[in-house]
């Protein structure tokens, strides 16, 4: 059974939203000198990518805590890989695409 | 292994003396900023005192004609209280009956960040700079801390700062 035309625009449409929000929030939390939009979803993170490093890491967990209400731990490593990683880790967390319109 | 783990489960609050914390921390004179430590409940939180006197050897220079304690200096007061938060549940998860036997002071890591700060109010002899630390969850060997002082009841300062733990095997805790 496959979803509708509309429901699956609607999932991408969200996916694709809260994906811009967390490039922001890593823009805004981190001070970087780049617009959101210019930072690939599958951007490495780190070393080359945004060489971000691991007081980043420790900025990126509270900026989490605080505007998404999802906890990485220590344990949750991976989710740094790309923008795409961390957002899949806030979808898995939460069971499902938040909507931006909630998010303050 | 994280900074913050809980190991008072019931929610004793701790209470240290200068010696006490002489034996938590490796600051010495004239770098040592907590006079007292309370209501520490280790690995999570806890108050510290700092009684600001003329005789402090930073009012030699800032400044020679009007003493202010510098901004930079409550921030290391307040790191110096988030050490003795997380030196006092290393000791209970170690060594809770021993008095002195824990070497927590070779653990104290440094300050990693100071992620948010701002100062509201100067600090002058005679001031008695009450501290407060509040940990954050920990992530590998960092740890975030709420942090604010404060002169009888006006805000002196307050924000954000990250700490790093020491691991066992050297380092600075950053990766």
């Amino acid at each position: 059974m496959s979803q509708s035309h509309d429901a699956l625009l609607s999932t991408a449409q969200a996916r694709a939203a809260l994906n811009q929000r967390v490039k922001v929030l890593l823009v805004e939390s981190l001070g970087l000198e780049i617009q959101p939009a210019l930072i690939g979803d599958d951007q490495p993170l780190f070393g080359r990518g945004l060489e971000l490093d691991s007081l980043d890491t420790l900025e990126i967990v509270v900026m989490f805590e605080e505007h998404l209400g999802v906890t990485i731990s220590d344990d949750d490593r991976a989710a740094f890989g790309s923008v795409n990683k961390l957002v899949d880790f806030v979808v898995e967390a939460l069971g499902e695409i938040p909507r931006m319109e909630a998010l303050a | 292994m994280s900074a913050a783990a809980p190991v008072v489960p019931d929610g004793r609050k701790l209470s240290f003396d200068a010696n006490q914390i002489r034996q938590l921390l490796p600051h010495r004179w004239p770098m040592l900023f907590v006079d007292r430590a309370y209501d520490v409940i280790p690995g999570k939180s806890g108050y510290g005192i700092k009684n600001v006197t003329v005789s402090e050897p930073f009012f030699a220079g800032h400044y020679p004609d009007q003493s202010i304690m510098p901004g930079v200096l409550i921030v290391e007061a307040m790191a110096q209280l988030t050490a003795v938060v997380y030196a006092s549940a290393w000791k209970e998860e170690t060594a809770p009956d021993d008095e002195a036997g824990v070497d927590t002071a070779g653990r104290v890591g440094y300050l990693g960040a100071i992620r948010q700060m701002k100062f509201s109010r100067l600090v002058v002899p005679g001031d008695q700079l009450v501290l407060r630390a509040e940990l954050g969850n920990a992530f590998g060997t960092l740890t975030p801390v709420t942090v604010q002082a404060s002169v009888g009841n006006e805000l002196v300062a307050k924000g954000s700062l990250t700490v790093t733990e020491r691991g066992s095997g050297g380092g600075n805790g950053l990766q």
